[in-house]
């Protein structure tokens, strides 16, 4: 008997949106199924449908057995028999999903103590053997923390003991790795793999990352607006696709191995006599914080590198390595305490005082923020956002700057239709492509790209990776890119540098770098990167 | 690192009724036709408010006076109507001077923070300290009886809430990536705050002040009541209680009972108009 066994599942709004179009999977015990898609696919739907988390007043048809017991329509007696003692699940962001004004202990020791009647000795022996089970370090100790004081995977280990807790048949993981770093995702990987495999539990794994999929996965199923596209053998589905759709994801994914399409080398050439000087330079720059009460950290340490005239330099390293400081600082959203930043043979490091040396400053450089849903003003229409830019640095009609505008929008792959929508009615890629017009409207000598597509699914990742490349062939654009991915800065980047606590570990051609890690650091991130397992 | 979203949170929010529910649309009504008939009053009032008519002291309700009269022959529905005016204009004007300053003094603040912010935050807890009656008799106290001293008061009194409001509003929107794009484009600190933080946080403070105007109109209907704020024989709600008192020991309850009964259905009315503005703009506010 399968754990779970999903048959023509559909969801539907009482709107009359119909959100899932009969879902059919089926995880045996001890097998792992990954469930695939993009934004907006239906997998998070489909994998709280097996707890029976659904939305408001939603129609289902169909049927979802765990352990053959449906859960489709079940009183809320039986709901909770199957949530305590056959499925559990794991959510993304584990620092949202833990009661943060409780400790560790009360997380995993309540359902123990108020749903099984265990006294609390017994409770709380148990909970320690389960995040000894997690490995996580002194599980004593962490008994008595609060979430606060816990880093990001070892709360996600805390949330995986506490599903763990009721010993289910059924682990249901909601891109559980998705908010980690890729060496901690590794690590949970890793554990999450062992767990299933001493245990005997099945496994509902959803995710957006094929590779991720493919890597730790026995079956796979690819899903898409609310419709499974194609279903096979992890290595059939990666290896020959047969839906057109998955051909497509499968082509999108960047990937360590594969080179993918070589990143364009362009901008004018210099003349060979004369040294060419770098349209980029840092020197020595460092940046600490201080805390009050607290030991200061220090974000940067003395980082120095250099981008030719448009050449293309990514800065990898996890969070907390300094990068994302180190790219604020370059476009002087935050002070450097030492060190040099030279754009283009002018000192930039000063905080600018005057309006004139602010929009010179703005000139030498533009960044692209990471969350194109942030990063742009809610109420102003993508047209005005981008003619704001143009009027501020140039002299110009309103008339004028509208065309500019429009220009711009093609020139990122939207039309003219999209100057008038607000943000909130633009996607999460086409926001993205609106945040780069709106720099490119200043053109700039250097431009950031600050985590500016991990937010994106992979394929608009893709697009807008394919935008920037187009832009950088036609304009010669020096770009710096800020990424924790190194698959992306593979495609993208001529030379990378790698951060770690704030210092430069390891610098140099991308591809060599790539392919022979000198720093052992580098060789751990390497690793990471889950490598789908073609055996 | 951020993480991909992966579920569309709209979708398992059940969804908002597009057009504004009848209780608020009768609200608005309600409120429209006090307003018309404050504007309109010397066409709509069957008489004048003042005139007096002994033949018809405490008159019940007829055909010629549907609201009976007062203990001097007035027509209770004409001093109603005329009443409007000061029961409606001068909240309006306490509120839209708070807001103005409350809006202007919460942006400093919010945007500066700092030493300005500590600063404008313990002069507020000052003026939080006195409930904002107090304040208005104080004014009274100070410069004599009628309605320019208590607006006055008021208006301060009620300052600190908006600002307290913008501040916090402003504050959270200033470490919005957003603020930092407009930044890195070069665009000073006090354009960015007037010409977009600004607009953003408007319409949040804006409905919210709404909800003052209710407060402010029951608490200046309290001034006259006292015999402090509207002076007689001008029409105005309080003073019309104040002046039925006598009346009510002799039975004679309408002509207390009809200014009452404006003041709260005009207050419930504003609140439930704010609270659906809050409700609207609060949920459209970026998340």
């Amino acid at each position: 008997m399968n754990v779970l066994e999903i048959d023509a599942l559909a969801i539907a709004l009482p709107d009359g949106r119909r959100l899932l179009h009969g879902i059919s999977l089926s995880v045996a015990a001890g097998e792992t199924v990954a469930l695939v898609g993009e934004s907006g696919s239906g997998k998070s739907l489909t994998a709280r449908a097996v707890l029976g988390l659904l939305p408001d007043r939603a129609e289902t048809t169909g049927s979802v057995r765990v352990q053959g017991r449906e859960v489709l329509g079940a009183g809320g007696k039986e709901l909770l028999g199957i949530r305590r003692h056959d499925a559990a699940m794991i959510f993304q962001d584990p620092r949202a999903s833990i009661n943060p004004m409780r400790t560790i202990g009360d997380h995993l020791t309540e359902s123990l103590r108020f749903c099984e009647g265990w006294d609390r000795g017994r409770a709380r022996e148990r909970a320690i053997e389960l995040l000894a089970a997690v490995r996580l370090p002194s599980p004593e100790d962490r008994f008595r923390q609060y979430p606060f004081e816990l880093s990001g995977g070892m709360l996600q280990r805390v949330m995986i003991a506490g599903a763990l807790t009721s010993s289910p048949e059924l682990l249901v993981c909601d891109e559980p790795t998705t908010a980690l770093d890729v060496t901690t995702q590794a690590e949970i990987i890793t554990l999450l793999t062992e767990l299933r495999a001493s245990r005997g539990m099945g496994m509902l794994f959803i995710t957006h990352d094929l590779n991720l999929a493919a890597s730790m996965c026995d079956r796979v199923y690819v899903m898409r607006a609310g419709a499974v596209e194609e279903q096979g053998t992890a290595r059939q589905v990666l290896t020959a696709p047969r839906a057109e759709y998955t051909r497509r994801l499968v082509a999108a994914t960047p990937t360590l191995t594969s080179a993918g399409p070589a990143p364009a080398r362009s901008g004018p050439a210099v003349s060979a006599d004369e040294p060419p000087t770098p349209m980029l330079s840092v020197r020595g720059l460092s940046k600490t914080y201080h805390r009050s009460g607290k030991s200061p950290v220090a974000a940067v340490v003395a980082a120095s590198l250099e981008i030719p005239r448009g050449g293309t330099l990514a800065v990898v390293g996890e969070s907390g390595s300094g990068k994302s400081t180190l790219a604020r600082m370059i476009v002087g959203l935050e002070q450097a305490d030492e060190g040099d930043i030279v754009v283009d043979g002018t000192n930039r490091t000063a905080v600018p005082r005057t309006r004139d040396e602010r929009l010179a400053h703005a000139r030498s450089v533009q960044m692209v923020f990471q969350d194109p849903y942030l990063s742009l003003d809610p109420r102003i229409p993508a047209g005005r956002a981008i003619e704001d830019a143009l009027r501020l640095h140039r002299r110009m009609t309103a008339t004028d700057a509208a065309a500019r505008a429009r220009d711009l929008l093609e020139v990122v792959g939207l039309d003219a239709g999209h100057a008038h929508a607000r943000p909130r009615t633009l996607s999460g890629g086409q926001r993205q492509r609106v945040a780069i017009a709106r720099a490119l409207a200043i053109e700039p000598d250097v431009l950031v790209l600050d985590e500016a597509t991990s937010a994106l699914d992979v394929s608009v990742q893709a697009q807008v990776l394919e935008v920037v490349a187009r832009i950088r062939g036609e304009r010669g654009l020096t770009v710096l890119m800020i990424s924790h991915d190194l698959a992306v800065v593979r495609r993208v980047c001529d030379h990378t540098v790698v951060m770690r606590r704030g210092e430069i570990v390891e610098r140099g051609e991308t591809g060599p770098m790539l392919d022979d890690p000198q720093h052992p650091y580098t060789r751990l991130l390497i690793d990471s990167v889950p490598h789908p397992v073609m055996s | 690192m951020t993480s991909t979203p992966t579920l569309a949170i709209g979708v398992l929010r059940s969804p908002r009724t597009p057009r504004p529910g009848i209780v608020v649309l009768a609200s608005v009504l309600v409120l429209g036709a006090f307003a018309l008939a404050a504007v309109f009053a010397p066409f709509l009032a069957p008489y004048d408010p003042h005139a007096v008519d002994f033949s018809a002291i405490y008159a019940s309700p007829t055909l010629a006076h549907p609201l009976g009269t007062d203990g001097l022959g007035r027509d209770t529905l004409s001093r109603m109507i005329y009443g409007a005016r000061t029961a409606l204009i001068a909240p309006l004007i306490v509120v839209f001077a708070s807001t103005v300053l409350g809006i202007l003094l919460g942006l400093v603040a919010g945007w500066r923070g700092g030493w300005l912010d500590a600063a404008l935050g313990r002069l507020f807890d000052l003026v939080f300290a006195f409930p904002a009656l107090l304040l208005a008799i104080m004014a009274v106290a100070l410069f004599g009886k009628g309605l320019v001293a208590p607006v006055i008061a008021m208006i301060i009194a009620y300052v600190p809430y908006v600002a307290r409001l913008t501040r916090s509003l402003v504050a959270a929107e200033r470490s919005r990536p957003y603020v930092s794009a407009y930044r890195v484009q070069g665009f000073g600190g006090a354009w960015i705050a007037l010409r977009r933080v600004l607009p953003n946080v408007t319409p949040v403070v804006g409905a919210q002040s709404t909800l003052n105007f209710g407060y402010v109109l029951a608490e200046l209907a309290a001034l006259s009541f006292l015999g402090l704020g509207v002076q007689p024989p001008t029409a105005d709600w309080g003073a019309m209680i104040n002046e039925s008192q006598a009346g009510l020991l002799g039975g004679h309850f309408l002509p207390a009972i009809v200014p009452a009964v404006a003041v709260v259905i005009v207050v419930v009315a504003v609140n439930i108009i704010g609270e659906a503005l809050s409700d609207r703009i609060g949920g459209g506010m970026p998340a």
